[in-house]
């Protein structure tokens, strides 16, 4: 079994790696916008920084938000050129199968949060945060890419091919982007965000980052309902993408 | 779906019967119309097949399809009355097949005729409207697992990863179907050599030609040393060359004990690899046997006129 996952997995890495759209996309989107919003708003351009402190949490949860679209393509390029159909010929599971898609993500979210993370430091960004407080930011951050996986085999299963996989996960990710992490919300905006993962994700970093104890109640309270939703929609996507992505 | 109105067998006696008296009046001209007797009751011994009662029989066996799968162990794959529709296409129509194991058998007609989506039911990736198959002793709808263990599959349309090198991509299937490290590379490297790709495996798939991109989605097929092969249009769309030299593959691979189910278009590709063609037109199994056996049988020189003979069409046509 294990045979299986890691050559899938090695597969989509270097997919990630020989594709420079998906590079672009992954491994440079986010760390252009953290370099901009740096050097817009850092304390590196002479300015006040505190500005930037409180984007910076947003910045990190884009680079996991943009994973939907990577996800929703990956799947819908492989069913366009027939290789699910063949990958679901020989005895992978399908379990096996998105299992290692959820890893290679991971293994994605990890690597480049901590590009964006040093890059935010460079940029002026000053956290008044211990380390444990990092390793629970960045658990914050894993669920938040898991919950990014399961939006795009959601994605996957609804569009027809990979050009309308990347048009459609954009109903995933707009809203998460713009309500869900430092843009102000109104009355309105903030009943949006309430079902946005992005958003609790963005609250408890920001919090944590302000020197609240990484296991305080109220950030534990929020750990407990993006795992809850990250593994709701995950299952949703598995479901979903079985039933009705047929390969 | 299967069931025929048993009208169609009267009219058709009918017709043969009133066709009969008119050619004994004519008896010089009787010659010209053996020919299209022989067709009409190939077609009359067809739609018997269909008549309700002669079905409903095996609709009883086949609720116990361990039963009725393959008793003697000797055929690789059984087809009983398989039907795909989608929507209102029917796609495949009561397809009956019982292939040896060891048997080279091909799957032969004119584009659109039914095979790749007989080829994809019997792997698992098309499910059946009606009927049933089982491929190496297993039922396609209850044992898919196990079935998957045993067989190679060549899609029609080549199905790699570009971005992968050649080697890559074998290893990549080879991992797939949990293959010993050593035995897999072994193997890789046995079939870029043989193939001529050797210096190419070590290339992404990207820049492979379509002639190459065939040959290693051939290698993907055959990497786990499958039982049962199914190689669908294995060389369409190849220059006349690197066709005669996959056909040589293709004939090496024929041992014991290893089944291939190909499907093509291309009439001397059968003759020439084939022990046995099912000759299938929309949807339907219209000639079963060694391609001698049918030239015998329709008088023809090749199996393209056996084709013609039996639909008054040409294979090629609209192609
Ligand atoms: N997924 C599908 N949806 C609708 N029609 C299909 C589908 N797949 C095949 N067909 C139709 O079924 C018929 C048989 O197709 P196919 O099995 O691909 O033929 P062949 O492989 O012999 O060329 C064709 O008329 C084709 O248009
Ligand atoms: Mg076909």
């Amino acid at each position: 079994m294990m045979q299986r996952v890691l050559a899938l997995v090695k597969m989509e890495l270097l997919k990630l790696i020989r594709e420079p759209a998906n590079l672009f996309l992954n491994m440079l989107f986010p760390a252009i916008l953290t370099l901009v919003f740096g050097l817009a708003f850092g304390g590196l351009g002479g300015g006040d920084s505190s500005l930037f402190d409180t984007m910076a949490p947003g910045l990190f949860a884009y680079a996991c938000i943009f994973l939907i679209m990577t996800v929703a393509m990956s799947f819908t390029d492989d069913r366009e050129s027939g290789l699910l159909k063949r990958i679901n010929v020989t005895p992978t599971t399908s379990t096996q199968f998105i299992g290692s898609h959820i890893i290679t993500n991971m293994f994605i979210a990890v690597f480049q949060l901590a590009i964006v993370f040093l890059l935010s430091l460079l940029m002026g960004f000053r956290p008044n945060v211990d380390v444990l407080g990092v390793i629970m930011a960045f658990v914050f951050m894993l669920f938040l890419s898991l919950c990014s996986v399961g939006l795009g085999l959601i994605t996957a299963t609804i569009a027809k091919s990979a050009g309308a996989a990347s048009g459609i996960s954009f109903i995933f990710i707009l809203p998460q982007m713009f309500f869900g992490t430092f843009m102000p919300l109104t009355e309105a905006t903030r009943v949006i965000a309430a079902f946005l993962p992005s958003y609790y994700v963005t609250e408890a970093i920001t919090t944590i980052f302000n020197g609240v104890s990484p296991f305080a109640v109220e950030i534990l309270m929020q750990l407990g309902i993006i795992a809850l939703m990250s593994i709701i929609i995950v299952i949703l996507g598995i479901f979903l993408f079985k039933k009705y992505g047929k390969v | 779906m299967v069931m025929r109105n048993t009208n169609d067998d009267e009219k058709m006696q009918n017709l043969i019967d009133e066709f009969k008296k008119d050619i004994s009046s004519k008896n010089n001209e009787i010659l010209g119309y053996h020919d299209k007797i022989d067709a009409l009751e190939q077609e009359i011994i067809r739609l018997q097949k269909l008549i309700p009662g002669e079905t409903s029989k095996l609709k009883v066996k086949r609720e116990k399809p361990e039963d009725i799968f393959d008793p003697d162990g000797a055929s690789a794959v059984i087809v009983k009355d398989l039907v795909k529709q989608f929507g209102d296409v029917t796609a495949v129509n009561g397809i009956n097949l019982d292939i040896k194991k060891g048997e080279l058998f091909g799957l032969l007609g004119p584009n659109g005729a039914g095979k790749t989506t007989t080829i994809n039911m019997l792997v698992g990736l098309l499910d059946p409207t009606e009927g049933t198959a089982s491929v190496g002793g297993y039922d396609v709808k209850r044992d898919l697992n196990k079935i998957k263990e045993i067989i190679g599959v060549c899609p029609q349309e080549p199905a790699v990863f570009k971005f992968l090198k050649g080697r890559e991509n074998v290893e990549l299937f080879g991992n797939l179907f949990e293959m010993d490290k050593n035995v897999l590379k072994e193997r890789a490297d046995k079939f870029f050599e043989a193939s001529g790709l050797k210096e190419a495996s070590n290339r992404k798939a990207k820049g492979y030609s379509g002639g190459m991109l065939r040959q290693l989605n051939l290698i993907i097929a055959l990497i786990n040393d499958p039982k049962i092969i199914f190689l669908d249009e294995p060389t369409v769309g190849m220059d006349p060359r690197v066709r005669r030299k996959t056909w040589t593959f293709i004939g090496d691979l024929k041992q014991k004990d290893k089944t291939i189910i190909l499907t093509t278009h291309y009439i001397e590709e059968a003759e020439a690899l084939c022990d046995r063609v099912g000759i299938i037109d929309y949807g339907e199994l219209i000639a079963l046997g060694s391609p001698k056996e049918l030239m015998k049988k329709h008088d023809a020189k090749n199996l393209e006129e056996v084709f013609m003979k039996i639909t008054g069409r040409r294979i090629l046509e609209g192609v």
